[in-house]
């Protein structure tokens, strides 16, 4: 009999150590779950710790908070083993034999009963595999598990987590990297609207620098020494643009964009012509709309050709030249623009100005007479965030009372820019001519027609609109 | 290897002898399988029965063919305002010894038999209920200063007409406590209607064959109390009966109907009760250790007339029965 009851011994202590293993897997699955859920549930906030932790370490965190209290309330007590035995003897009706043979054998009980007992028990579990007959069965919190992890691996890959709480962080101290990365993604969209390329490619770079260093949490004053060899290239990059492109160094930023949007129109221009008319008649019609083109006429000018001689094919040509360099010259300026800001940056927390200063450059910017010397000022500083008021009003050269102002501007939701104009009243005439009325209106057609919020389908229409302005008016 | 062998044929003697009982009882009385059961599980307790039924169920015949087929004896009173306590214990009376000098001696009463059955045990008065409850007790009367023990196996069976209740005295709590299990006679169905009829009007009836004697009875008591018995099991039935109490301290949970009706709960005899005919149930069926089913299906029969209910269970309709039922559905088998 001591043999038999060895054996169930065995058999009872094998049964409960697979429990006891199913018990600590579902514990582990349900931590894992929640530990997960909660670094999700708290995913805005995770700005917060950046500094502290990595995100990727969040889950973990959480796992070991919550640890203790689940494995606490899920450790195995006598009740559980009891519980295990009862759920043997419901599957193979064995009438609680197998939970009193448990208890008897835990008892050490030599009774005739008792082994009578212990008999009829050995006989009906010595083929139990308890592997077997209780399977392992998931709870939700195990099936859940792995999809969370892989949202929330897919959320750390998208960076969804920063930009989100990069809007709820902005009374936070941010760090020099952080700084260099908001500034590369606005440098990268400005880069990407008015296509240039040489800088796309340096808030490319940048924004990797600055990634690099978050992830690193390099200190700031390491991220510095770091940045030097970035301000460098920046310098090098921006000094062989410049050299190629000599023609618009004396113009200002807004002529320079203005001329791109007139070369646009300009192109359509000469499409619709070829298309509609003999090449005989585009000397004339070009002749009409140069008028309304004023950046372009200049061009022209400067030149010493008004394009009358010119034929179609070297009108385009003469265009397509105009236009690269007008590019080229904006792509210099961004990144004398960006090299400013690392310079900046470099000085911060050496008594230098701080972050209001930093602002990416061309919404701040403003025509002045000689553009193209830059200096330090914040006319050639990064510009505001889209929908902040400026704090203060940009001097203005005295109103001439007579004389024709000119105002230029975006109009549009978010953007607030444009001149005040401050003068005393006095007698005279005011007036802006039509021509450059309409040459502003087609600049913002053209913005507006590069952005999503023009439908596809009404970009040519729009587009076609304000073309027939000029034309019209002739 | 030799005590487990004795063990084994111990319990498939207890089984046989409970199936030939039970087969020679369904030759006299139709149905009632259930109740012949619990009245042996009372039996080879040591325990006494009341037996709550309207007139003409059987309640005498089944009485008395227990006592022929357990070769006990039988003795049957009916109780009757004017029943006094001697009319049942016995008394001295006065008689003439062999050399002609006046002796009293003492006269037994109906009580001194193996198997009593107080037929109406209500319609006495209290005096009297007390003098049969102080018997099945103590299983001995003592009348002029001389104690008398009863018989062994000694087994009360009393009845109760719980349509008639006018003229009748009913059983105090404390007194109702003594009895083993209280067991409610059902009507016969339609089926056992019939064979009743063909039973009692077509020929003469059986005649039964003893299967079992008193030492027999003597032994299974024996038997019964040496039935392992898990303590989780224990604990289930200690739990369920905990739970007919309506808890007055906060955080402890009590069946929200006990809560509700259960003036008091069961007393600590119904855990005795229940415990000890789970052991003999085991026993009966042929198996070596008490089971949790064991335990459920003894609770209503051990504890139905433990329970004090309150008047709003009364003016609700709710028995002890339903009580019992959310209990059983309430507590689970391992705490």
């Amino acid at each position: 009999m001591s043999s038999e009851a060895e054996t169930l011994r065995k058999k009872f202590a094998e049964l409960l150590s697979w429990e006891r293993r199913k018990r600590r897997e579902q514990i582990l699955a349900t931590l894992f779950c929640y530990a997960l859920l909660a670094a999700l549930l708290t995913l805005p906030f995770h700005g917060s710790l950046e500094m502290v932790i990595s995100r990727w370490f969040i889950p973990i965190s959480f796992f070991g908070l919550m640890a203790p209290f689940f494995l606490g309330r899920g450790r195995w007590r006598s009740s559980d083993s009891a519980r295990a035995l009862a759920r043997v003897d419901k599957t193979l009706r064995l009438d609680e034999r197998a939970l009193t043979a448990w208890e008897l054998l835990e008892r050490n009980e030599t009774r005739a009963a008792a082994l009578m007992v212990l008999k009829q028990a050995g006989e009906k579990l010595t083929n139990l595999d308890p592997k077997a007959l209780f399977r392992r069965s998931w709870s939700w919190q195990a099936y859940c598990a792995f999809p969370l992890l892989l949202l929330w691996l897919g959320l750390l890959w998208f960076d969804v987590g920063l930009r989100f709480d990069s809007d709820l962080q902005l009374s936070a101290p941010k760090s020099v990297a952080q700084k260099l990365r908001e500034f590369s993604r606005e440098l990268q969209e400005k880069a990407k609207n008015e296509g240039l390329r040489e800088s796309l490619r340096m808030g490319r770079e940048l924004e990797q620098v600055a990634q690099k260093g978050i992830d690193a949490k390099t200190g700031d004053e390491k991220f510095k020494a770091d940045l030097a060899g970035m301000q460098k290239k920046i310098a090098t990059m921006g000094k062989s643009a410049g050299e190629q492109q000599p023609l618009s160094a004396a113009e200002s930023q807004q002529d320079l964009m203005d001329l791109k949007a007139e070369l646009e129109a300009a192109r359509d221009l000469l499409n619709i012509a070829d298309a509609a008319k003999g090449a005989q008649e585009l000397g004339k019609q070009w002749l009409d709309q140069l008028a309304t083109l004023p950046q372009l006429k200049k061009q022209f000018e400067r030149e010493g050709q008004a394009g009358q001689s010119l034929s179609q094919n070297d009108l385009k040509s003469f265009l397509d030249k105009l236009d690269k360099q007008a590019t080229g010259e904006l792509d210099r300026r961004t990144l004398l623009d960006a090299q400013q800001f690392l310079e900046q940056l470099m000085k911060q927390g050496q008594g230098e100005k701080g972050e209001s200063d930093v602002r990416l450059a061309g919404q701040g910017e403003r025509d002045s007479p000689d553009d193209g010397e830059k200096t330090n000022n914040r006319s050639n500083l990064p510009g505001k965030e889209p929908g902040k008021r400026e704090a203060e009003s940009p001097s203005l050269p005295e109103f001439q009372p007579g004389a024709a102002a000119h105002i230029k501007g975006l109009l549009g939701e978010g953007n607030s820019s444009g001149l005040v104009l401050k003068a005393k009243p006095s007698a005279g005439k005011s007036e802006v001519s039509q021509d450059e009325v309409i040459a502003s209106y087609r600049r913002q057609a053209e913005v507006e027609l590069n952005t999503e919020r023009v439908p596809e389908g009404l970009k040519e229409t729009i587009k076609n609109y304000f073309l027939s302005l000029g034309i019209g008016k002739e | 290897m030799e005590a487990v062998a004795e063990i084994e044929a111990r319990m498939q003697r207890a089984r046989r002898s409970f199936d030939d009982l039970k087969a020679e009882m369904a030759r006299m009385i139709v149905g009632h399988e259930d109740l012949i059961e619990q009245v042996f599980i009372a039996l080879v307790c040591g325990g006494h029965c009341l037996l709550e039924g309207v007139p003409g169920l059987g309640k005498t015949l089944m009485v008395r063919s227990l006592g022929e087929i357990l070769s006990l004896s039988f003795s049957r009173i009916q109780f009757t305002p004017d029943l006094m306590p001697a009319d049942i214990t016995g008394t001295n009376v006065l008689t003439d010894d062999p050399s002609g000098r006046k002796i009293f001696e003492f006269q037994r009463g109906p009580v001194f038999a193996h198997i009593v059955l107080a037929d109406e045990i209500n319609r006495a008065t209290p005096k009297t209920q007390s003098a049969l409850l102080e018997a099945m007790q103590e299983q001995s009367v003592t009348v002029g200063g001389k104690v008398h023990r009863l018989e062994n196996p000694f087994m009360v069976l009393a009845t109760q007409n719980p349509i008639e209740m006018e003229g009748t005295y009913p059983l105090p709590e404390a007194q109702v406590d003594r009895f083993f299990f209280k067991l409610l006679l059902r009507y016969p169905t339609r089926d056992e209607l019939a064979r009743i009829a063909d039973f009692t009007t077509a020929g003469p009836p059986a005649a039964l064959r003893e299967v079992l004697d008193t030492a027999d009875i003597l032994q299974m008591r024996q038997w019964v109390r040496d039935v392992p018995l898990a303590d989780t099991v224990k604990d289930y039935a200690v739990r369920l009966v905990l739970s007919t109490h309506p808890q007055r301290e906060p955080g402890k949970e009590a069946a929200p109907l006990a809560q509700k009706f259960v003036l008091y709960g069961s007393s600590p005899r119904g855990l005795q009760s229940v415990i000890l005919a789970a052991k003999a149930r085991a026993l009966l069926a042929g198996r070596p250790n008490v089971s949790f089913e064991d335990i459920r299906q003894m609770l209503l029969p051990s504890l139905r007339h433990r329970l004090i209910l309150n008047l709003e269970a009364d003016a609700e309709g709710i028995g002890a029965e339903k009580i019992l039922s959310e209990v059983v559905e309430r507590v689970a088998e391992v705490s």
